[in-house]
């Protein structure tokens, strides 16, 4: 594998990522590697905590219990899982097709910037159609935002890898502008917009719980739909598999690039504008907590397939309740749920490259 | 804006360009060898932070830097087995080691010292060992690369790899050497970042440095002098930032915040045209089948 200037499509074909499109041989192989990657994880991460002096098998009975224990624990474990789940549909579409993008956290928080810069100082609209209209701003301004990082690519053959990322801190710096001058609430000592109003999505009565969980819940088989069953599903897969085909076959790949780029950045800009509207109802400079990394673990565990990432993003998103829960109780570092997390993915990573060696 | 270009500004831009231009260096090796690194700013967490630890552990920063350097190659080891050995993914492998790397340091970190206690400065070296070293490595690379056999070995690797094979030498142990040492230069950058001036570690203290490096990369064409010069034009841009954050109120600080990125995508696009690519070149091309 050489270094070309145009590396997302010069990889060899029979990679990890082939093998995650794919699938293994077996119906069986397709959940195994990933159930024993999140096994192997929380083992070392009981491990670590047995250093700690915790016991792990209580500890994760917190964990388990801070989950299922308590209405609260389902509630917040939807409520995170909800931008998890648009923002990885995205990216699991996109890395389909072999487009490589790590843009979500910047499509993210541009989605959610223009969406309530549009609710707060936009035209004064009644709330329906206030809502609607905030959450097209963002879905368009999530596309337009990833359709940056298309335009490099096709115009100047930049790499879609570095592109996105360099636009996640462009993002972030307009993020910390907007909120402390461009959209900021003249009322208010910190920096942090005006309440989003008529334009925040109603709760389920009594809990956390938004629209946004639903919408989500609701994207999955609709995505799943339009990958088995539409022209465009077709091309991304081909594109995945062998671009080539794609190109002697009338269909242009930078055309299909530049689609799948701007439907990732349109559910990231959709998971944007959910989460402020959801949760917060006003921009403040915290917004952007890295949803949009973890978002790539959440793909690639789902295996790039709509059901997966739903799997794969409650999953997460209870781990961190339960985690949360299981501090309380515990001496537990802040960080071991993040390290396994990450050793998940890794482990996964590992798994399917040893998985496709075993077999030759 | 007339007193941005001051003596204390270049002093300023060349100490942030410092890790920036080793980093790239050390990505630089391992592109031309034909690994694609992505866990370089994972890589520069770990060096960061085994710099820090090796401080506070032998009391000077010296041995600081030497930790960083161990703490790279041993990444370099653990992604060359992924990448090099096992063969998996380069850009999810990369991805996977970075996002690790966030956790992991983070958790080693606060492992480190008491919860409730402040963690401890470091005695922090001066700025003209650093740049001393800068060019010491800027020298290694360019003499290995163009100088000896093995950087020409190494450069074939990235280029016509049936054709090294054919040579007779090792495609996997060239990578993996490769591999190491630019990790290694990676895990010295992110110790020089702790161990210089800023005398401490913080979550996230490369703050995208490493991502910033892998495009100068290609910004430089993979060319080492190029790399350096670079990465001092990203330190201009840095200090400038900084300097006008607290000068200029006309022009909102965060401008400045964002305008090192914008110049890297600014160069890539400049670069990307001069280098005069063939508007083929997007379309995808898929290497030596399997």
């Amino acid at each position: 594998m050489t270094v070309t200037r145009d590396r997302e499509v010069a990889s060899a074909p029979d990679t990890v990522l082939a093998r995650i499109l794919r699938g293994p041989d077996t119906r069986l192989g397709v959940v195994a590697v990933p159930v024993v990657a999140v096994l192997g994880a929380l083992v070392v991460g009981g491990a670590l905590m047995a250093v700690e002096g915790v016991a792990p098998l209580s500890a994760y009975g917190e964990v388990v219990l801070g989950v299922f224990g308590r209405t609260r624990g389902l509630v917040d474990t939807a409520v995170i899982a909800t931008p998890l789940i648009l923002l990885a549909l995205g990216i699991a579409v996109a890395y389909r097709a072999r487009v490589f993008t790590i843009g979500a956290e910047g499509q993210y928080i541009a989605g959610a910037l223009a969406g309530t810069a549009w609710v707060t100082v936009g035209p004064p609209l009644p709330g329906f159609l206030l809502l609607v209209s905030g959450l097209a701003v963002a879905v368009l301004t999530g596309a337009a935002w990833a359709g940056i990082t298309a335009w490099m690519l096709a115009r100047f053959g930049a790499s879609v890898v570095i592109t996105s990322l360099l636009l996640n801190y462009v993002a972030a710096a307009g993020l910390a502008w907007a909120v402390r001058v461009g959209i900021r609430d003249p009322g208010s000592f910190t920096p942090q917009s005006r309440p989003m109003g008529a334009a925040a999505l109603p709760d389920i009565p009594g809990t956390a719980i938004h629209l946004g969980f639903f919408l989500a819940l609701l994207a999955v088989p609709a995505l799943a739909a339009v990958l088995r069953r539409t022209r465009f599903g077709f091309r991304v897969e081909v594109l995945g598999a062998n671009p080539e085909v794609l190109a002697v076959n009338e269909a242009r790949p930078a055309r299909t690039r530049l689609a799948v780029l701007a439907l990732a950045g349109s559910f990231a800009g959709l998971a944007g504008f959910v989460e402020v509207a959801g949760v917060t109802e006003r921009m403040t400079p915290a917004f952007a907590t890295g949803y949009g990394f973890t978002a790539i673990i959440v793909a690639l565990l789902g295996r790039l397939r709509p059901l997966g990432v739903l799997v794969a993003a409650l999953l997460l998103a209870g781990l961190t309740v339960g985690f949360d829960e299981a501090e309380r109780v515990f001496i537990i570092p802040s960080a071991t749920v993040g390290v396994i997390q990450a050793l998940i993915v890794v482990f996964f990573v590992a798994g399917e490259a040893l998985s496709r060696r075993g077999r030759r | 804006m007339d007193t941005l270009l001051t003596l204390a500004t270049l002093a300023a831009a060349i100490r942030l360009a410092i890790p920036v231009a080793v980093a790239a260096l050390g990505e630089l090796i391992s592109e031309r060898a034909g690994v694609l690194n992505l866990g370089l700013e994972g890589t520069m967490l770990f060096g960061a932070l085994a710099g820090y630890l090796a401080t506070i552990a032998s009391g000077t920063p010296w041995l600081g830097l030497g930790g960083g350097l161990l703490a790279g190659a041993a990444c370099g080891g653990v992604l060359a087995l992924l990448m090099v050995v096992v063969r998996a993914d380069q850009i999810v492998t990369g991805l996977a080691f970075t996002l690790f790397a966030g956790s992991a340091t983070t958790y080693l970190f606060e492992q480190s010292y008491t919860l409730g206690q402040a963690p401890p400065r470091i005695p922090s070296l001066s700025m003209a060992p650093l740049v001393v070293i800068v060019l010491v490595v800027l020298a290694g690379v360019w003499f290995l690369l163009t100088r000896t056999t093995a950087g020409l070995v190494l450069s074939a690797a990235g280029e016509a790899p049936e054709a090294v094979d054919a040579l007779g030498y090792r495609i996997p142990r060239v990578r993996t050497l490769a591999t190491v040492a630019g990790s290694a230069l990676a895990g010295l950058a992110g110790a020089m970042l702790v161990c210089g001036p800023l005398g401490l570690f913080v979550q996230n203290v490369t703050a995208g440095r490493g991502w910033v490096a892998l495009a100068l990369v290609v910004f430089a064409r993979w060319r080492p002098g190029r790399a350096v010069a670079g990465a001092l034009l990203f330190g201009l841009c840095d200090a400038a930032q900084l300097r006008l954050q607290g000068t200029a109120t006309e022009i909102p600080y965060e401008a400045f915040l964002a305008l090192p990125y914008v110049v890297t995508l600014l160069a890539l696009m400049v670069r990307a045209r001069r280098s005069g690519t063939p508007a083929a070149l997007a379309v995808p091309f898929v290497r030596g089948g399997t």
